[in-house]
């Protein structure tokens, strides 16, 4: 592939973005000036209190939402409106519930008529990925939440997007399966060399997943700092134990975890 | 907002409570078991025992009628007895050719439905989908929802004449805004996270729409298409009251003019019976439609 063009060139640009929604007395600006970049196969994590804009930015990246002002750029064009290019896994229940779980995962390839891919055992490929080979006849109401998500993940990237875009995927699941989750998304992003973009207020996801974290403020949502976590990049650190083993760990956690204090203390 | 529906009577349970246990009492209830309760706060009923309480409540009420209407020293003609509506629903079909009514019946509903079907299902998924068509359509769908269809008789008499058109026309204006109204409430209810994966998937208008909106909302489009038959079975009475000739209804009126009460409750059991039949028949239709849906 073109590798050396995409590092040049690649990846996803966010440039003076901005928010303002009508509000029911005076506008509210949810986003203020946020930029910041995500290179090729690279994760990058909003983290924030609520209120900081984080799914709105998402929601702009993914096309879903225009904004007030600024723009995004995915390998230098425009974003304009959704795409798919721009995958996007939701925090809620997505699976469409009249269909199996690999028609589901077809869902993209069939309406975009994509039938070489259809052919060539895609939908195969990423139920595999996500462990749910077993389950690719059953219906989603039959599935655990957990599962439900895995369908989700699965059924964004089969379409081959350029963009992962994830809003809370694990936000309604109980703990131990959020773990279990977080593990094998991973797994995942690894292997496909996925550029993602997530949203989560999720100190320890944000931390095991992301190469760069851009912490938000609230109020309205402006870029406070940006961190990069080295430990997605460190193919040892593959579980929850071995993230939480590591030297650095503690204490970037700590660091966030006050920050995220102080967000909360301000409102 | 959900107009009348025609299903089975639920089983009066405080009625046929005690009566049902004194005809299931078991000889010698066993030393330590706990006593079972009849009635108990959401108790689950096994499937025997609906079904008992269920029947017990018709023979109740079938025994209470034929008492009702044997008790005095001569037969009254106007109360007949179960029997006698029997006697005589029999002779309507082996002697009268009373099937050439039902099939007269059957045809007016199933065409006058099938025309309502066809025009209300689009226009209220196309309102539910899109508010503009909506904010186009719904202040004439809801004026004309409160008008009530028989009212259009004297004009449509005029209109149409009295042949068959009259008859369906009326039956179509009877739910046709009523079924418009709810096909857009029921497709108003897709999922706006639906619509968005569809979209971030590069899902387009037409696409979303057939891929998404309808597979989305065609089990309650269905349900309500049910609901909506029940009604239509109500208006055909008054349809087939005025000039017709042929009918359940007509058959009714003129057992009317001889006084013959048996013809028409028969003609009601008739009604009763093939209502059941198309809800049972939806029913089926919706179990067969989407697998998905059947509970575990």
């Amino acid at each position: 592939m073109n590798a050396a063009l995409e590092i040049e060139c690649g990846g996803l640009e966010v440039a003076r973005l901005g928010k303002i929604f009508p509000g029911r007395d005076k506008p509210v600006i949810a986003v203020e000036d946020v930029s910041f970049r995500v290179e090729p196969r690279q994760v990058c994590i909003l983290l924030g209190p609520s209120g900081c804009g984080k799914s709105t930015i998402l929601r702009m990246i993914a096309g879903l939402e225009q904004p007030s002002s600024g723009g995004i750029s995915l390998n230098g064009n425009p974003v304009v409106g959704p795409h798919r290019e721009r995958g996007m896994v939701f925090q809620g229940y997505t699976s469409f519930p009249w269909l199996t779980v690999r028609q589901n995962v077809a869902y993209g390839l069939r309406i975009n008529g994509d039938a070489y891919a259809l052919r060539e055992g895609t939908v195969d490929h990423y139920l595999e990925r996500v462990g749910l080979s077993r389950f690719a006849d059953a219906w989603p109401h039959q599935l655990s939440g957990g599962m439900r998500q895995r369908v989700a993940l699965a059924r964004a990237l089969a379409t081959t997007p350029q963009l992962l875009l994830m809003d809370e995927p694990f936000g309604a699941l109980d703990a131990e399966t959020r773990w279990q989750m977080q593990e094998l998304l991973l797994n995942v992003i690894r292997k496909e060399r996925m550029t993602v973009v997530m949203v989560t207020h999720d100190v320890e996801e944000a931390l095991l997943l992301g190469d760069q974290i851009v912490f938000l403020s609230s109020h309205p949502g402006r870029v406070r700092t940006i961190l990069h976590p080295p430990f997605k990049s460190d193919d040892a650190i593959c579980t929850r134990e071995s993230l939480r083993a590591h030297s650095d760990y503690a204490p970037m956690e700590r660091d966030i975890l006050s920050m995220m204090r102080e967000e909360g203390h301000n409102h | 907002m959900l107009q009348p529906i025609i299903s089975p009577p639920p089983p009066e349970q405080p009625t046929t409570g005690p009566v049902a246990v004194a005809s299931q009492a078991p000889a010698a209830p066993p030393a330590l078991a706990v006593r079972r309760r009849w009635l108990e706060f959401k108790q689950p009923v096994s499937t025997s025992s609906k079904l008992l309480l269920g029947i017990s409540a018709w023979i109740l009420f079938l025994l209470g009628w034929h008492l009702a209407a044997t008790s005095g020293t001569e037969a009254n003609p106007l109360f007949p007895s179960p029997v006698d509506v029997s006697d005589s629903l029999w002779n309507l079909f082996a002697e009268r050719g009373f099937h050439s009514d039902v099939l007269a019946s059957l045809q007016r509903i199933l065409i006058s439905f099938g025309l309502a079907v066809a025009i209300a299902v689009p226009t209220g998924v196309l309102m539910g989908a899109f508010p503009a068509v909506e904010a186009f359509f719904s202040p004439l769908v809801s004026a004309f929802r409160y008008l009530p269809a028989p009212a259009f008789i004297p004009l449509l008499l005029m209109w149409l004449g009295t042949g068959d058109t009259q008859k369906i026309a009326l039956l179509v204006l009877g739910v046709i805004w009523f079924l418009i109204t709810l096909v857009c409430d029921t497709v108003k209810q897709t999922p706006v996270d639906f619509i968005e994966t569809s979209r971030t998937l590069g899902g387009s208008r037409r696409t979303i729409l057939w891929t998404v909106v309808v597979p989305s909302s065609l089990p309650g489009i269905v349900d309500t298409c049910r609901q909506m038959l029940a009604v239509s079975w109500t208006y055909l009475v008054i349809a087939e009251i005025v000039a017709a000739t042929d009918g359940i209804g007509a058959m009714m009126m003129r057992a009317r003019r001889f006084v013959h009460v048996d013809d028409i409750m028969a003609g009601i059991l008739v009604i009763g019976a093939l209502g059941l039949l198309c809800d049972l028949a939806f029913r089926g239709l919706h179990w067969l439609m989407f697998p998905y849906m059947r509970r575990r």
